[in-house]
C-alpha cells in the first residue's frame, strides 16, 4: 500500500523553504509553493533543522508565495508565527495573500500557545497487580451472583415448566448439538486413534498391549469424552452465546426486553443454560463411543480380535465411570452456557465489544472446564 | 483528462444502482467550486445509491463521474489515490473507530499519509478538533460521545487532510434542532473560510434552505433528477406535484408512502 502512494508526491506542487541567516541573530524565512498534507511535513523538517537551537532573536518570515490548502499549512504557519521553532525571538509574518489569510484566520492560535505533548499515563507495577486482582475480585462477585441469578430462574423454570419457552430450548439444542455432531465424532475418533496409537509401543514393552481396551475405556467415558466435547461446545456454541447476546446488548435490545417487564436471564438466559446443561452429556454419551471407535479401529489393525476387545472393556469399566463422565458433562454444561451468557451480558459499547464478550467468553469457560475437571478427579482421588 | 473552470464534481450519464438494479438512469449534473449543493428526495430514491457512486464506492453501471477533471473510476494508481485524498465523507453513522480516541481517529489520516512530524500531527489534531468545537474532546471514545459530537468528530476526521470537497450523508439524522442548527452553522463557517465544496444528501429542509445554494431532488419512479435550482425556488415557484408534496410536506401521495428498499 505505502509503495503505491509514494508516486503521489510526484504529481503533486511543490513548497519550498529558504532560510537566511543574519547578523545580530535575525533570521529571513522565505516561504513558496502550496502547503498541503504531502508537502508540510518535509517544510516543516526543514524548517526545524534550520531554526531550532539557534541564537535567533528575531524572525521574518515572508509568506508573498504560499498557498494553504486548509488546517496543515495552517499549522506549519501558526507554529512558526507564535515563536515554536524559536522559543522567546520575535517572529514577524509578512505578505500573507488574501487567501492564506482567510485560511489561517479559520484555526486558533491558542492550541500552538499552550501545546504540551501528553505523556502517556503508565501506572506502576503495584498499581497494575492491585487493579489486576480488583477486577478478578469483581468478576467473581459478578459470576457468583449471576450463579445464583440463573439458579433463581432455572428453580422458575422447573417449577413451573409451562412458562419455559421449550421451543427456543429445542431449537438452541438442534443448532448447537445437533449440528456439533461432526465435529465432535471426527474430533474424539481422532482422540481415540492417537491415545491407543501412542500408548501401543510403551505397553507392547510389557506384552501389555490388550490393556490398551481399558485404557481407552476409562479415558473416553471418564476424560477424554466429557472434557473434549465441553471444550468443542465452548469454542462453537459458547461464543456464540456471547457473541449472540452481546450484540442484543449493543442494539439495545436487553434494554427493550427489560422495559417489557422481562427479564433478560429469564427470557434468555436460561433457555441456552437448560439447553446447555441437556445436550453435553448426550453429546458428550455420543463422543465416548466415538472415542472407543477410534481407539477399536486401531486395536484391530494391531491384530486383536473384536470380541477380545469387547470382553476386556465391559470387564473392567463399569457404570461409575460412565456416571463420572455424564455428571462432568452436565457440570461442563452450566459452566459453558453460564460462563457465555454472563460474558454476553456483560458486552460493553462500542463495534470490538462483542469481539471482546466472545473472546473472554472462550477463554473463561475452557479455563474453567479444566479448573473443574481436576478437582473433580481429585476430590474423586481423595474419596478414594 | 479534461477541466471545464470551476467545476470541481462531473456526473456524466451516470447510471446507478447495484449488480442489475438499475435505481437512477442517465443523472447529469454538476458541481462548481465552493457550492453546497443539496441532494434531496424521499426515502428510497436513490440519494445514498448516488452518494455512493459519488465517492467510489460503486461502480457506475454506465456513465462516468469526474472530479477535478478525473474519472474517478477509471484513473488508477497514484493519481487515483490522490483523487480519493480530494474529499472527505461524513457518513451517516459517523463511522468512527470505536476502539481510538476521537483524536486518534482524526491522526490516522496524518499518520498513514503525511511526513508530518509527530508535534505538527498533535497540532493538527488539535486545532481540527477546536475547528469543529471538541477541543476538549480529544481523549474520548466515540462511545462516549453525544450523536452531534460524533458528527462534528467525523467531520474533523473527514477534514484531516484538507479536502477541498465534502461529501456528508444525512449529517443532521438522529440530532436535536440546536445540535443540527450548530452544525450548518460550521458548514457555513467552513464553506466561507476554507472554500470548500459541500455535497449533502439530506432530508433536513430546515437546513436546506439554511445552507444550500442548489439542491436537486432524485425519484425513484421516474429513476433520474426531476428538479434542480435554488432550495427556495423549488419551494416556490417548482410545478412538479412530487416535488410541491416533498417540498410542503404533503403526505399520501405517490413517492411518499412507497416502502423503502434502497436508501
Amino acid at each position: 500500500m505505502r509503495a503505491e502512494r509514494k508516486p503521489l508526491s510526484t504529481i503533486m506542487p511543490e513548497a519550498h523553504v529558504e532560510v537566511r541567516e543574519e547578523a545580530g541573530g535575525h533570521a529571513l524565512v522565505r516561504l513558496r509553493g502550496q502547503l498541503n498534507f504531502q508537502t508540510t511535513g518535509a517544510c516543516w523538517r526543514e524548517l526545524e533543522s534550520k531554526l531550532r537551537g539557534k541564537s535567533i532573536r528575531a524572525v521574518e518570515v515572508d509568506a508573498a508565495e504560499v498557498e494553504l490548502t486548509g488546517g496543515i499549512g495552517a499549522a506549519l504557519l501558526r507554529y512558526l508565527s507564535e515563536g515554536g521553532m524559536t522559543p522567546g525571538a520575535r517572529v514577524e509574518m509578512h505578505r500573507l495573500s488574501p487567501q492564506a489569510e482567510t485560511v489561517l484566520n479559520a484555526f486558533a492560535a491558542e492550541d500552538f500557545r499552550t501545546y504540551q505533548p501528553k505523556r502517556p499515563a503508565k501506572l506502576s507495577m503495584p498499581a497494575e497487580i492491585g487493579k489486576f486482582v480488583r477486577h478478578l475480585w469483581e468478576d467473581i462477585g459478578d459470576q457468583v451472583r449471576f450463579l445464583g441469578s440463573i439458579t433463581r430462574a432455572m428453580t422458575i423454570a422447573l417449577l413451573l415448566p409451562r412458562r419455559m419457552r421449550w421451543h427456543e430450548v429445542r431449537a438452541i439444542m438442534e443448532t448447537a448439538g445437533a449440528n456439533a455432531l461432526p465435529i465432535v465424532s471426527m474430533v474424539s475418533v481422532l482422540v481415540g486413534v492417537v491415545t491407543v496409537l501412542e500408548a501401543s509401543h510403551p505397553l507392547a514393552n510389557f506384552g501389555a498391549q490388550i490393556y490398551l481396551a481399558d485404557m481407552i475405556g476409562f479415558s473416553s467415558l471418564r476424560e477424554t469424552g466429557p472434557v473434549v466435547t465441553a471444550i468443542l461446545l465452548a469454542g462453537r456454541s459458547g461464543a456464540a452465546f456471547a457473541a449472540e447476546l452481546g450484540t442484543m446488548k449493543v442494539n439495545e435490545e436487553l434494554d427493550a426486553l427489560t422495559t417489557m417487564g422481562l427479564n433478560p436471564i429469564q427470557f434468555l438466559v436460561v433457555q441456552r443454560v437448560m439447553a446447555a446443561v441437556l445436550l453435553t452429556p448426550l453429546l458428550t454419551l455420543y463422543a465416548m463411543m466415538m472415542g472407543i471407535l477410534g481407539g477399536l479401529i486401531i486395536m484391530r489393525s494391531l491384530g486383536f480380535p473384536p470380541l477380545m476387545i469387547y470382553h476386556q472393556i465391559v470387564s473392567r469399566v463399569d457404570l461409575s465411570d460412565l456416571t463420572v463422565g455424564i455428571t462432568k458433562a452436565a457440570l461442563f454444561g452450566v459452566i459453558l452456557g453460564g460462563m457465555a451468557c454472563l460474558r454476553g451480558l456483560q458486552t460493553g459499547e462500542g463495534p470490538s465489544a462483542v469481539g471482546v464478550s466472545t473472546t473472554r467468553s472462550v477463554i473463561a469457560c475452557i479455563l474453567l472446564i479444566i479448573l473443574v475437571n481436576t478437582l473433580y478427579s481429585a476430590v474423586q482421588y481423595l474419596w478414594a | 483528462m479534461r477541466r471545464e473552470q470551476n467545476i470541481v464534481i462531473e456526473v456524466k450519464d451516470l447510471t446507478a444502482g447495484y449488480g442489475e438494479r438499475v435505481v437512477l438512469q442517465s443523472v447529469n449534473f454538476k458541481v462548481q467550486a465552493g457550492e453546497i449543493l443539496a441532494i434531496l428526495g424521499p426515502s428510497g430514491s436513490g440519494k445514498s445509491t448516488l452518494l455512493k457512486h459519488l465517492i467510489g464506492l460503486n461502480p457506475p453501471l454506465a456513465g462516468a463521474v469526474w472530479i477535478d477533471g478525473k474519472n474517478l473510476w477509471t484513473t488508477e494508481g497514484a493519481e487515483r489515490q490522490k483523487l480519493l485524498l480530494s474529499f472527505g465523507v461524513l457518513y451517516q453513522s459517523a463511522a468512527l473507530f470505536g476502539s481510538s480516541t476521537v483524536a486518534e481517529n482524526v491522526r490516522l489520516p496524518l499518520e498513514e499519509f503525511t511526513d508530518l512530524p509527530n508535534l505538527a500531527k498533535d497540532l493538527v489534531v488539535m486545532s481540527k478538533l477546536r475547528l469543529v468545537g471538541l477541543s476538549t474532546a480529544g481523549d474520548s471514545k466515540p462511545a462516549e460521545l453525544s450523536g452531534g459530537m460524533q458528527k462534528r468528530a467525523a467531520l474533523a476526521r473527514a477534514m484531516a487532510l484538507d479536502p477541498h470537497i465534502l461529501f456528508l450523508d444525512e449529517p443532521s439524522v438522529g440530532l436535536d434542532p440546536i445540535t443540527s442548527a450548530g452544525l450548518d452553522e460550521l458548514i457555513l463557517q467552513l464553506s466561507s473560510a476554507l472554500s470548500l465544496t459541500f455535497v449533502i444528501v439530506t432530508h433536513d429542509m430546515e437546513s436546506v434552505y439554511k445552507i444550500a445554494t442548489r439542491a436537486l431532488m432524485v425519484d425513484d419512479e421516474s429513476k433520474s433528477i426531476i428538479a434542480e435550482g435554488r432550495p427556495a425556488d423549488l419551494r416556490d415557484q417548482c410545478q412538479d406535484p412530487r416535488v410541491r408534496a416533498f417540498f410542503h410536506r404533503q403526505s399520501g401521495t405517490e413517492g411518499t408512502m412507497r416502502q423503502t428498499v434502497v436508501t
